[in-house]
């Protein structure tokens, strides 16, 4: 499965788990369009270190860039690429 | 903002207006439009008479969407300077303050964007609330002349009634920067109701939720119309509840029991639980009629903001009353609390990680929040005794991290089926912690914290 399927899932459980079925494309806008709230916000950022391994404690890290599937996809690979 | 399932009610109180595609094309046409500023008006005045500067103010943007954001400067200038003018004993001397505050507000959020990479400009928010806590520091304590002068506590106290805002609005131009100052001017303290926690949160946000169309703003005035609507009915069943149980059965209010407490002649068990069960509901129902006038109001500006209180007594743990109780508090406790030490931490320890943060918001942040909004005991009592007396609202504040923490790390069983176990139970439970809680959430600095745990004793039949 790749990374943004991953993500997409995960993002449709917690949005299911808080009642939300509406549906939603990779560019929806999560957080800032208030379907997700910044506790939320924890809940995805632990979701993509234990999933991905990486580290999101870093300078310069907004909770922006976890607004879309897109932009969650986007901010992983990133990561990756600084990792190595 | 549902967190969890809710079953679809055959009957509701207040109708969905916005669903109806015969009333959202209505209050698309001048009529219409005109209808609902009037209705929106009529109750808005029913609980506040000097309603007509707000109405005119939603009248230009209903009329002029396109104009919004210049609009919603000038209503929030009008507001900051213009409405409070016959009620201000000195009326230049503080628009010249609140000029000046505006103005170094400006200046602070340009030179964030102007150095984006200097230091001030990569922590701006942080440095503004630990610039502001060390000068509230240094003009309580340095013995310097001026630090006494009247102009620097009065410019201090307006720039602290400011300063969540142009935290938020520095935090949103570092997420996304944009060139514009018109919405972020007009966000310092809105027009449509300036709490000290800025409802809602941010103008990134504003600029998320605004109506796009003709149809998305009647569709999100509507929602308006409906959430002031709550507001008047909450307002009235309070009133009847007051009257009810303070009036008619003659129970003692909360500041009463605890001040008979206090005083060595507490109030029979029972009439304390009953003061303080009715202090509690009605702080809820206290809440949730500012929040909705609020967000009813932003509503009607064209921004489609989540209600700030949803339900929070049908919560069944600690940390979703929390959210739900207070959710634009919250928010701004995890923005500039929670998250900068959350994002610090090694990912090692997860559950230090989220107890360090949960700690950070709800303690810290919490108690910092509420201190310097107390600038002027700070002033006539000086910082030591300000601290010394904030002994309640800081037991407050531990008690509520630890028990927030706890229900977050707590590995939770899926809730039992049945209405009683599975939703009754636990949501009695948390309002009863709550409730209990409230003895201490108060920053009235009235009595010391012994007070309030004797008020408490007398609960469970301890004199």
């Amino acid at each position: 499965m790749d990374s943004k399927t991953t993500i997409r899932q995960y993002l449709t459980e917690l949005l299911v788990r808080k009642g939300d079925r509406r549906p939603f494309d990779d560019d929806t806008s999560l957080l800032l369009g208030g379907r997700l709230d910044s506790i939320d916000t924890v809940e995805i950022i632990l979701f993509l270190e234990k999933e991905f391994e990486i580290e999101i404690a870093r300078d310069g890290f907004q909770r922006t860039q976890l607004d879309t599937v897109n932009m969650i996809d986007a901010f992983v690979r990133t990561a990756h690429l600084a990792a190595q | 903002m549902p967190l969890r399932p809710t079953r679809a009610l055959p009957f509701r109180l207040i109708p969905r207006i916005e669903t109806y595609p015969g009333v959202v094309s209505l209050v698309q046409t001048i009529p219409g439009k005109a209808a609902l500023l009037a209705v929106f008006g009529l109750l808005y005045a029913w609980t506040n008479p000097s309603a007509l500067p707000l109405v005119l103010c939603l009248a230009l943007l209903t009329w002029m969407p396109f104009r919004r954001h210049q609009l919603i400067t000038v209503s929030t200038v009008i507001f900051a300077v213009v409405v409070p003018w016959t009620r201000l004993a000195q009326p230049v001397y503080n628009i010249g303050l609140i000029t000046g505050v505006l103005a170094l507000a400006a200046f602070l959020i340009w030179r964030a964007s102007a150095r984006p990479r200097s230091w001030y400009g990569r922590k701006p928010a942080t440095i503004l609330l630990a610039g502001f806590a060390t000068w509230i520091a240094a003009i309580s304590l340095v013995p310097w002349h001026i630090f006494r002068l009247a102009p620097i506590w009065d410019f201090t106290i307006i720039f602290g009634s400011y300063i969540w805002f142009i935290a938020y609005v520095l935090v949103d131009r570092q997420a996304e920067p944009v060139n514009r100052l018109g919405l972020e001017i007009g966000f310092l303290r809105p027009f449509w109701g300036a709490l000290p926690t800025p409802l809602p949160n941010g103008t990134g946000y504003l600029r998320q939720i605004e109506a796009r169309n003709a149809e998305e703003l009647a569709i999100t005035q509507l929602k308006g119309l409906k959430l002031l609507s709550w507001a008047a009915l909450i307002t009235l069943f309070s009133r009847v509840f007051v009257y009810f149980f303070h009036v008619y059965l003659r129970i003692p209010y909360f500041a009463t029991t605890l001040a008979m407490s206090a005083h060595g002649a507490p109030a029979p068990w029972f009439v304390c639980w009953a003061s303080l069960m009715l202090h509690f509901l009605e702080n809820v129902m206290a809440g949730a009629i500012l929040g909705h006038r609020i967000i009813a109001c932003c509503r009607m500006a064209g921004f489609d903001a989540l209600r700030n209180m949803y339900r929070p007594l049908s919560s069944v743990t600690v940390a979703e009353f929390f959210n739900r109780y207070y959710f634009y508090y919250k928010e701004l406790l995890v923005t500039f609390f929670f998250f900068p030490i959350f994002l610090r931490q090694s990912p090692r320890f997860p559950k230090l990680r989220l107890g360090i943060s949960i700690f950070a918001a709800a303690c810290f942040g919490n108690v910092f929040f509420h201190f310097i909004r107390e600038l002027l005991y700070i002033h006539d009592f000086g910082l030591w005794n300000a601290i010394k007396t904030f002994q309640v609202f800081f037991f407050y504040c531990v008690v509520l991290a630890t028990a927030i923490t706890i229900s977050r790390l707590r590995k939770r069983k899926p809730l039992p089926a049945g209405f009683f176990r599975g939703t009754l139970r636990p949501a009695l439970s948390v309002c009863l912690f709550y409730c209990l809680l409230s003895i201490f959430a108060l920053t009235d600095r009235q009595y010391p914290l012994v007070e309030h745990l004797r008020f408490l004793g007398h609960l469970f039949f301890m004199n």
